[in-house]
């Protein structure tokens, strides 16, 4: 009798060793063209459009309203004086932290004005050195009546609506005139 | 008397068997954090350097600006004139009613053409705007 015998069949295996370096060149792939960056700028609220017939004008007492004027020349005007843009912040501290214990309707607001050949730069660094001046007393108040850092408070928290509402961020943005063009 | 060093009789591999599906799990994660680059910036343009500045959170909600040394205007993917930065913009504030402005201006630009992108942007109700800035060392 012949032995029948089974032909053995090589095991079926599929070569698993270069899936690393496959899926590594995948990998290497999306690490070169992932962008990490993370849009930074100053934000802020334009005010709705309406038509210049309907516009209202609302008279603001002098004592809460610091403007600052740009023109063309670079030259900063901060309440009819003549001053640096790095001084700015230094300026306004003072009169923002007198008006937090104030009711909304008395808070600060800060105009700012340019002409329309002011150079952008400058009008940004104007807006930072004005919002940095916020940012100081947000800071400073929520460290000496809230025993916390600004930076460590949850946005959606009473604390930071406490703030908010004490010291409200008021910029306006003034349109400028028209005759320089 | 034969000397013998004292081995190990086991075998000395690092198992590399698992190694692709670490490697997947990397890829995977890379795969799901990257937003590819959707629209070629057709303009040139350096960013003023400002210290306050916020960072937004949400990119989904921002839609560009960009304009360039030479005072071209960019929206989307096209130059477009200032006129038709109205249109555009209500369009996309209608498709995402929070929609967040990121204004990408050359620092060397004027306030002019600022004030005037800005005031398209009103009549497009698009009021949320951020002045895109590097951070100042």
């Amino acid at each position: 009798m012949i032995k029948l015998k089974k032909k053995k069949i090589p095991e079926a295996e599929i070569p698993t060793s270069s899936m690393a370096d496959i899926s590594f060149l995948l990998l290497l792939f999306f690490l070169v063209s992932t962008v990490i960056d993370v849009d930074t700028g100053i934000g802020l609220t334009l005010p709705e459009f309406t038509p210049p017939d309907q516009q209202e004008l609302v008279p603001i007492s002098k004592d809460r309203l610091a403007a600052v004027l740009i023109n063309e020349n670079g030259d900063v005007l901060l309440n009819n004086e003549v001053i640096a843009i790095p001084q700015i912040a230094r300026t306004l501290k003072p009169r923002i932290e007198s008006k937090t214990d104030l009711p909304a309707n008395k808070k600060l607001v800060v105009s700012v004005k340019t002409d329309r050949k002011t150079d952008y730069n400058l009008y940004v660094q104007a807006l930072d050195q004005i919002k940095d001046a916020y940012f100081q007393v947000r800071s400073e108040y929520s460290m000496t009546r809230l025993g916390k850092r600004f930076v460590d408070i949850d946005e959606r928290s009473e604390e930071m609506k406490e703030i908010r509402d004490k010291i409200p961020i008021t910029i306006s943005i003034a349109e400028p005139e028209a005759i320089k063009k | 008397m034969k000397f013998e060093k004292k081995r190990a009789s086991s075998k000395q591999n690092i198992p590399t068997a698992s190694l692709p599906d670490i490697v997947f799990m990397l890829l995977l994660f890379f795969m799901v954090t990257t937003t590819l680059r959707e629209v070629d910036v057709l303009v040139s343009f350096r960013l003023p350097e400002a210290k306050a500045i916020e960072k937004i959170e949400n990119k989904r909600l921002v839609s560009y600006v960009w304009v360039g040394q030479d005072g071209r205007i960019q929206v989307n993917d096209s130059i477009t004139q200032l006129t038709d930065i109205q249109k555009i913009m209500y369009a996309k504030r209608v498709a995402l009613p929070n929609v967040i402005v990121s204004l990408r201006i050359d620092k060397s630009s004027q306030m002019g053409i600022v004030t005037d992108i800005q005031q398209e942007l009103r009549k497009a109700s698009c009021l949320r705007i951020n002045y895109s800035t590097l951070l100042k060392i």
